[in-house]
């Protein structure tokens, strides 16, 4: 720095404050567009800025000729809970339910099929044997083509 | 809390001294405005419900940032990270008093004459083209402490440094544009 040019503070203040001036001026030779644009850009922040948290009273009484407002976040708070757990709750039942249906029919399924098995003219225990299966694979079809026949 | 006529009077009577700012350092109308634009969302998103007097500081301190963190981009890039001090100061010589221009507002005749205006003009544009031959630091600090009328304290704050720094930057800045004025005719 050339120390032949400093100046006084008072010096430095006035050229300062000049040279601010200037800019000043500046500023109102702004194009259209900028300041166009500024504004846009303004009217966007403040429609994004943060909003408040908005406490809601649930309820009002009088205490002492005075109105007071009561609630507010803790009720909310309990009512946001309720309102998300009886969906949970609706739903675990109509699981169950269905759960229980399914066994139900599958029950009588198997019910049909044993009444079936043990009001038909052959035993239940032909089908343990050996021979009778040998004779349904290879026969079948014959004694069944005669019996119908026979019918 | 800032109402929203608040927040909005509040960058309404920042945004060009922002935008000019911006220009400063960038050099280019586009990144100044997104530059601008960042800060005014980053201020109202996040400092939205401070009050109203705290604004000027959040903003100014956003706004210094939010310049860095485009010259960061810039630099990650490898884009061209301006080199402050490469100017050239020999391609305009015009003949302007800086004093003679400030004299014409009020009491003067209104109407201006097309060559006062053009030599405003042009006067102006030298101002600002002597600010932004500025060391980055000097700019930042002479236009928070003079423009935009921050003490030495606050513009410490937003700038992070010392109050010492800032008027070594104040006075260098001052002292460079002084001479650079006097170069060019332009006494204060």
């Amino acid at each position: 720095m050339n120390t032949s040019h400093h100046l006084t503070e008072a010096h430095t203040d006035r050229l300062a404050r000049q040279v601010a001036a200037q800019l000043d001026q500046g500023l109102r030779e702004l194009p259209h567009d900028i300041s166009e644009r500024l504004r846009a850009a303004r009217t966007r922040a403040v429609a994004a800025r943060r909003q408040p948290v908005v406490v809601l009273a649930t309820g009002a009484r009088v205490q002492k000729g005075t109105l007071v407002l009561e609630g507010g976040p803790d009720k909310m708070r309990f009512w946001g809970w309720m309102g998300s757990l009886l969906p949970l709750i609706a739903l675990f039942l109509g699981l169950f339910a269905i759960h229980t249906l399914q066994n139900d029919w599958r029950a009588d399924e198997l019910a049909s099929v044993d009444a079936a098995l043990l009001t038909d003219e052959l035993p239940p225990t032909a089908y343990t044997d050996p021979g009778f299966l040998r004779f349904i694979r290879a026969g079948a079809p014959e004694s069944t083509a005669g019996r119908t026949n026979a019918d | 809390m800032a109402s929203d006529s608040e927040l909005s009077d509040f960058l309404k009577s920042v945004e060009k001294r922002a935008f000019k700012r911006s220009l400063y350092h960038v050099r280019d109308e586009d990144a100044a405005l997104d530059i601008v634009q960042d800060s005014m969302m980053k201020l109202a998103e996040h400092y939205g419900d401070k009050p109203v007097d705290e604004l000027p500081m959040l903003f100014h301190r956003i706004l210094s940032n939010t310049t860095l963190d485009w010259f960061r981009r810039q630099k990650t890039k490898n884009a061209l990270f301006t080199n402050f001090s490469q100017f050239d100061s020999e391609d305009s010589t015009e003949d302007f008093d800086l004093l003679e221009t400030h004299q014409i507002q009020e009491g003067q005749e209104r109407v201006e004459s097309a060559q006062r205006t053009v030599e405003r003009h042009q006067s102006i544009q030298e101002i600002e083209h002597e600010i932004q031959k500025l060391p980055a630091r000097q700019r930042e600090a002479f236009l928070l402490r003079y423009w935009e009328e921050l003490d030495v304290a606050e513009t410490a704050a937003v700038m992070g440094c010392s109050e010492g720094s800032v008027k070594t930057h104040c006075s260098r800045a001052v002292q460079a544009l002084d001479k650079a004025l006097k170069a060019k005719g332009l006494q204060p």
